[in-house]
This record gives C-alpha cells, structure tokens and sequence, in this order.
C-alpha cells in the first residue's frame, strides 16, 4: 500500500512540474510582448502619416534573408547581399534607374569624358550629407576611393585594374584618370566599392566590418547584431526623396525553409534571397501571400577544360552542348524559377544573342550523335566525361542539375558520364589548377555590361580561375577592342561576334538564367525586382493592418 | 583536500599536450585539403597578383613549419590571431560573438533533455515490467533515434505557423537585445530587469531547446530506468523500507541519489554531444551559434578561426568534465582524489 501511494505522489509531481511548464510556456506565448512578431511596433502611431488621408502606412518593415552581411566596409565588402545593404545606405557616383539597368547619375549633379574616355570628371551634388549631418564633398569621395586601393581587400581590383589616380579638382568636382579607357566605367563606378564613407567614422588603412557609420543614401543603420538583425531608419540628411518606410528591420534566417515558415507565420513581411523552389512553388496561391518573379542576371553553365583530351577536340564539346536539355532542368529542378540560357550575356541586355540555340538547337540528340561520330565514338566505344559539381556554393539542387545533365548526355547512347562532387574550396582550387575536366558554375556579375559576363571566361589569361582553359587569340583581340570602344553600337556588333565564336568553340556551355523571387505579404508595395538584382528598401511600402 | 588540488593541477596539466595535439592535428588537415581562404573568397574574380597579394597579406605564402611556429607562438602569448576571410575581425571576437548563443541553448537544451530523462526514467524505473514501463522504454528508443531537423521543423510547423504560439527562428524579437553583460540574453535580461526582453529571449529559446532537449533526453529515460532499478532491489533500500522510512524519502533520498552517480557520468559525456546536436538545431532554428558559424568557416577555409575555435572548443570541454569529475565526489563519498 505504502509502495504505491509514493509511486503515485512522485508520478503527480511530475505531473505537476509539466503543466507547470506548459502553463509558463503558454503564458508566455500568449502574453502581448512590447514588441510583437506579428505587428511591428507603434504602427500607425508616432511618426506624423507620410501619406495625408488616404492610404495608411506601417512605419516598420521586416525583411527576412538567408544570407549574410560580410562587412560594412566598402573596402572589404564583395558579396551581393552587403552590396544590397549599401546600396540602401550609400550611392555612388553612378546607379540604375530601379526596374531598368539604365545607369543615372547619383552622388554626382553631371560628369564629362575627357581624353577619349580616359578621364572622367565628377561634378558632385553640393547638399551631400553623411548620417551624422558631415558633409561630403569631393575630398571625402577621393579618400573613400583611395583608401579601398590602400587597404587592398578583396574588392579592390575595382580600383586597381582600373584608376591611375584620382585628383581634387575643387570641392565639387573630382577627377579620375583611368590607365586606358573603359567603355563601362560609370557601371564600375556604380559599385559599393565607389562609395563614399565619413573619414572621420573608417580607419583610414584598415578594414572595419562592423562599422555602422554608413553613408550617405536613403537609410543609415541604427543597430546592427552579427548574423541576426540589422536595422535601418531613413537618414535625415539624403539629399534625394526620402524613403517611403522609416524603418526596415533585416532578420538574418540560416535556412530556406526557416525563412519560408517565418513568412507563414508572420514574423517577417518579407522573404526575399533565397527561397527553395519547392518552398515557392508551395507558397504560389496561399492566402495573403504574394509571390514577385524578375529575371536576374544570375547566370550557370558547364566549364569545360580544352586542354584535357578529349575535349581539347571541338566536335565533343559541341556534342555535349547539342545533347543538353535545359528545359528539363528548368522545370524539374528549379520548378520554372529559372530560364534556358544560349549565350554568356543573359537574356534582356544589350547584344545578347541565343547562339547556343541557332547553333545546337535544345537536347538535339541526333545532332549530338552526329558530332560524336565524327569524333570517332560509337555506342561501343563511348565518350567518358567526368562531371563536377559543388553544393557547399550552389545549394542542394545542384545534385539534380548534374544528374539531368548525365541523363541529358547518355540518352545519345554514345557518352558515359561519371558524376562527382566536391567542396567548394577544393572544387575552386582544382578547377584553377586546371584538373577538372568538366564542372559547373556560376555568375553574379560585378557590374551591368557584356564584359562582364565574357572577358572574364574567354579572354586569355583572364580565364585563370577556370584553369585557363580555353585561348582564342582573335578572341581577345575582340574583347579588349571592345572594352576601349566608346559607341555602343559598335560594341554590340563586338559583341554579338563574340557570341558566335563562343558557341562555335563551346568551351563553355551556358545552361540557365536565374530569375530573383521573392514572397511577400500582400499589403506590401513597391517591391520593385531588376536584373541589377537589389531590393531597394526605400520604394516599399506596407499598409497598415487593421 | 591536498590530494584534490593535486588533482585538479594534474588535470589542468593534461590539458596542455591535449590542445597541443588538437591543435597541430587541426592545422595540418586544414592545410592538406586542397583550397585556402584566398581562392575561396576571390578565387573567381581577382587577379593572379591580386590573389598572390592577398596570401602575403594573410602570410600563406611562407613555408608551411614557418606557418605553424608563428601560429603556435601567438596561440602560447595568448593571441588566436584573426579571421583569414572577411573583415579579418579578431577570432576571440568572432567566438564571443557566437559562443554565448550556443551556450544558452545548449544550457535550456540539457535541462529540458535531465528533466525529461529523469521524469520518463524514474516513471519506467519504478514500475518495471507494466504498460508504463513500456511506454517510457518506447519514448527513449524514438526520440534517440529522431532526426534534430525533422523534429524541429514539425515543432516550428505546428507551434509556429499554424498556433502561432512561438517563433520559428532567431534568438529574440526584433529590436529586443538586453544590454550586453554576459551575451546570454536570460541572463541578461534579468540582470537588467528587462523584462519585456525575457518574455521574448524565452518565447525564441523554447522550441530549439525543446528540440535539442528531447532528442537527448532518451539516453537519460533508459539510464534512470537502469540505475534506479538496480537501486531499489539493494539492500539499504530494504532496509530503509523495514525501518518504516517513507516512499517518499526512500526515493528521493536515498535511490535517486545514489542512481545519480552513473546519470553524472553521462551528463559529462553528453555535454560535448549537446555542442555537436546544437549544430542541427542551430540551422533548423536560424539560431546564431557557433556550430553554424564553424561549419561556414570550414567551407571557406579560414585557417586561424577554424584553429581557434576549437581550440577554444577542446578547453571548454576539459573544464566541463573537469567540473563534473569534482561534483562525484561532492556527491558520492566513496570517490576521494
């Protein structure tokens, strides 16, 4: 009897201690905290309306992102995400005309080309102003430049490779005189890299990644913690309109479907880079969401090493880029969230040509077989290709993207595809030492030209990080005749040129385009997507609830 | 008590070769897969000189036992020296950055895990051979077996998305953070009576810790359930009970107590799981810790953060067994260093 009378307290102990924990969960849960997830705080009280009467709007927007900020540091700062985040809280003597890839004057009021494009003379805007009410004023611009060229951190070659030196030639005009002329020097001058930041706030050799000081764009950043939150409010001080929502609250997510699950459940406005096809694909038609699509200048392809036989032979190559199915890949993996690419420049800018498609067609296998056979193999005596990829970069779908390109290329019957992986560090380091037959990679351009999506792949010596797989002579010649043309006529026929050898030599086989989505609750506006692919926080705009 | 400082001098002393070899052996493989933090970052884009510039910067130019005798003299003054990627910030601040998330969670996610294995077993231990007992053996087989991920996204599905009760991820509400005392944002928030933040660092820390926490919590139900039996069929036990000493203290004084000591063993063990299990948890719940933050740095090879932390890793470790080792013997008087 006693026996059991002790069992049974003990298990009624237990039981207490858990509802008691239950009952402190739910309390917690259900108790309206200072700032709730669901309702931003104060969202219709404090700041005066923007808008008079009629439309009502939240002062705070929560966007949610899985990427990450690397530093706040022009100088240091090479990823598109941190780019993102300076191109809210800076601008630089150049930027696009949100929706186009048109560049307009930013920082400056006019510039002139001098010298056949060699120098370039800035007229700044007189009313530039840091977050602090500081001044900006050529000088400050010359030191911001200057300083990224000092330091030497990973986006200095912006500077480097470009600028002979920069001169103050009085307070509102700067001088910069290039080693050569470059056609798409004001898109070089549009990147973060050119922004101007407060001497007085940046070390003047050193890197400093958490520097919150910003500069002199729409936002400034009022907190900023490490891999979890970075809050902006308008800067009070941007010479331009100020922005539509005074604050925007970016919460940093580690993974997709946590980012997705946080839109569900109200936490953020928001899910912007980068959702799981298949969490797009579930989110399409749930109510109160809004699903946006633009393409974006993200590119993919297969690189193939011309210098390791077989495929130093062409005719493999292009029977490799007749054989592949795009589409395939397109629908099955990304679930429409990408499109078939034929050519390095992406669909939608200036030149681009669909080579790759007049040349091969799309899964032209008999053409592939024609080629094969030509090169000598048969059914019997079958062309081997290993095939590379990496998810640690490219995400958990790349496994799919290089199985339906070995399916692609053995329904010819004739090729034998050996698929292997690698991580990201040692895939980049045996790609460069030119021990990687065929891989797969990416691209996110540095700046908006043609250039950038062909001089650094084909152009001899530039190519290095492919492990210097392919030279064309007539090739370069093109290219770097190309980067020193002024007219942009000339340079698209250039171009389109290009394109066409290319897809004659196919060392490198384009496969998609990317599109930027991004889900959203539907009282928010001015979400505006472009291929420069930068969500500009200042054009949003939330109704307020209720 | 003489013994006992000797004890613990001898322990601390061990330590040393045991980071020295951690730390020779991490260096090495680091340096023997292919990739560095150069060609990881900027391999794409920058220049041959470019690159060749940002390796003598980072000093990876230079022999490699030259390399590893700079680096060991930094680490002996004291200095884990910097990140090799990014902003090149201080590898101390990048752990402090980081550590204190993941101890929180790994704090909450132990407690829930002893709480759970301790009520599941006890329940089991005492009513050995019924449908309870049953039960409870059951629970601790599919909870060890359950994957952190798989739990903690239905957990997030269902208390997040459709109750709405707690978040899905992060470490607290926007604009919440206590003011930094020690970077555990409880403990913080208490410290400064904030106590709107601790409603919020409370409701974010719940479903990781109840991920974490359950997933362990299995090993203890089936321990508990071992050791308390064996207990209870001992003789001091009989004893007990003929003296008319109350279930209650029998249990709670004397079988539990003593079922305790191998429990410990395994609490001690289990604190390095509960770091490596709070890896998972860590992504599934977007939680800022470190085991996200090392499996990145390893991605991009950066060398010295890498070295550093788990360096820093090993020595948290060896205190926290340590701390265990000397709690035996508070509680079990037959251990005496």
């Amino acid at each position: 009897m006693r026996r059991r009378s002790g069992i049974s307290r003990a298990a009624v102990g237990a039981l207490i201690v858990v509802v008691l924990l239950i009952l402190v969960g739910a309390y917690l849960a259900m108790r309206p905290s200072p700032a709730p997830t669901t309702a931003p705080p104060a969202t219709t009280t404090g700041a005066p309306p923007t808008s008079p009467p009629a439309p009502k709007y939240a002062d705070t927007i929560i966007i949610g992102v899985t990427d990450k900020v690397s530093d706040l540091d022009p100088a240091m700062a090479y990823d598109f995400y941190t780019w993102e985040v300076f191109n809210n809280i800076g601008e630089g003597p150049f930027k696009y005309k949100p929706g186009t890839t048109e560049l307009i004057p930013g920082i400056i009021e006019s510039y002139e080309v001098q010298e056949g494009g060699k120098v370039y003379i800035l007229h700044l805007r007189q009313n530039l102003k840091f977050a602090d009410g500081t001044p900006c004023t050529a000088q400050t611009l010359k030191w911001s430049i200057d300083r990224v060229a000092r330091i030497q951190g990973d986006p200095a070659w912006f500077v480097l490779d470009f600028v002979n030196y920069t001169e103050v030639v009085d307070d509102y005009t700067l001088k910069i005189v290039l080693q050569q002329p470059v056609a798409f020097f004001p898109a070089v001058l549009a990147v973060p890299t050119y922004f101007p930041i407060p001497p007085d706030k940046y070390p003047a050799d050193q890197v400093s990644s958490d520097n919150t000081a910003g500069s002199v764009g729409p936002y400034k950043i009022v907190k900023w913690v490490r891999d979890q939150e970075l809050v902006l409010e308008a800067n009070p001080y941007y010479y331009g309109e100020p922005p539509k929502t005074k604050r925007i609250i970016v919460r940093f997510y580690k993974d997709a479907t946590s980012l997705r699950m946080a839109l569900e459940a109200g936490e953020i406005d928001i899910a912007w880079r980068t959702l799981n096809p298949t969490d797009i694909q579930d989110l399409r038609g749930k109510p109160g969401i809004k699903i946006y699509e633009n393409p974006g200048s993200f590119i993919r392809y297969i690189v193939i090493n011309t210098n390791i036989p077989p495929f130093d032979n062409k005719l493999v190559r292009q029977a490799l880029a007749a054989a592949l199915n795009r589409q395939a890949i397109c629908d099955t993996v990304f679930m429409g969230t990408t499109e078939p690419l034929y050519s390095l420049v992406p669909n939608g800018m200036w030149s681009h040509v669909d080579a790759f498609k007049e040349k091969y067609g799309d899964h032209n296998i008999e053409l592939a077989r024609q080629l094969l056979q030509q090169a000598g193999y048969s059914e019997e005596n079958k062309l081997v290709v290993d095939l590379w990829y990496t998810t640690t970069h490219y995400g958990d779908t790349e496994a799919d993207v290089a199985a339906l390109i070995k399916a692609a290329w053995e329904e010819t019957g004739m090729i034998q595809v050996n698929v292997h992986s690698a991580e990201w560090s040692t895939y980049l380091d045996l790609t460069r030492q030119g021990q990687l037959p065929v891989t797969l990679y990416g691209w996110y351009p540095d700046y908006i030209d043609p250039d950038n999506f062909l001089y650094p792949f084909l152009h001899t010596g530039s190519n290095r990080w492919l492990g210097e797989p392919y030279s064309n002579p007539d090739l370069d010649a093109l290219l770097e005749q190309a980067q020193v043309e002024l007219d942009q006529n000339v340079r698209a026929q250039l171009y389109q040129q290009i394109q066409q050898i290319l897809a004659e030599d196919a060392p490198i086989i384009p496969i998609f385009q990317g599109k930027l989505v991004l889900a959203a609750k539907d009282n928010v506006q001015g979400i505006v997507l472009d291929p420069v692919m930068l969500l500009r926080y200042y054009l949003l705009v939330k109704l307020a609830e209720g | 008590m003489a013994s006992l400082r000797a004890y613990v001098l001898t322990r601390i002393l061990l330590t040393i070769p045991m980071i020295f070899i951690l730390l020779t052996v991490v260096f090495l493989v680091m340096r023997v897969l292919p990739g560095n933090p150069v060609i990881a970052m900027v391999g794409m884009k920058a220049s041959e000189e470019q690159i060749r510039q940002l390796m003598h910067q980072l000093g990876l130019d230079k022999p490699l036992w030259r390399q590893y005798l700079d680096y060991l003299s930094r680490v002996l003054r004291g200095d884990l020296g910097n990140s090799m990627i990014w902003g090149r910030r201080p590898v101390i601040d990048e752990i402090m950055d980081h550590f204190p998330a993941t101890i929180e969670l790994t704090i909450s996610g132990f407690a829930v895990s002893v709480l759970l294995g301790i009520v599941t077993g006890t329940a089991a231990g005492l009513r050995r051979g019924t449908g309870l007992d049953l039960a409870m053996r059951v629970y601790s087989i599919v909870v060890y077996a359950l994957f952190i991920p798989w739990l903690g996204m239905m957990l997030q599905y269902v208390f997040g998305v459709k109750l709405g009760w707690f978040p899905v991820g992060g470490r607290i509400g926007p604009m919440m953070e206590p003011e930094h005392v020690t970077g555990l944002y409880v403990l913080d928030s208490i410290l400064t009576l904030n106590w709107g933040s601790l409603a919020s660092a409370l409701r974010y820390l719940t479903l990781p810790s109840l991920t974490l926490g359950v997933v362990l919590s299995g090993v203890y139900t089936r321990l508990v359930r071992t050791s308390l039996s064996e207990v209870l069929e001992q003789d001091f036990i009989r004893a007990a009970r003929s003296r008319g000493v109350s279930e209650r203290v029998v249990l709670f004084r004397h079988a539990l107590k003593n079922a305790f000591i191998p429990i410990l063993t395994m609490m001690g063990l289990q604190f390095a799981l509960l770091l490596a299990g709070a890896v998972l948890t860590e992504t599934t719940f977007s939680w800022p810790g470190m085991g996200t933050f090392l499996m990145e740095r390893i991605i991009y090879r950066d060398f010295t953060t890498v070295q550093g932390t788990i360096v820093f890793y090993a020595l948290f470790v060896a205190l926290v067994s340590l701390v265990v080792d000397l709690i035996y013997a508070y509680i079990d008087p037959r251990i005496r260093y």
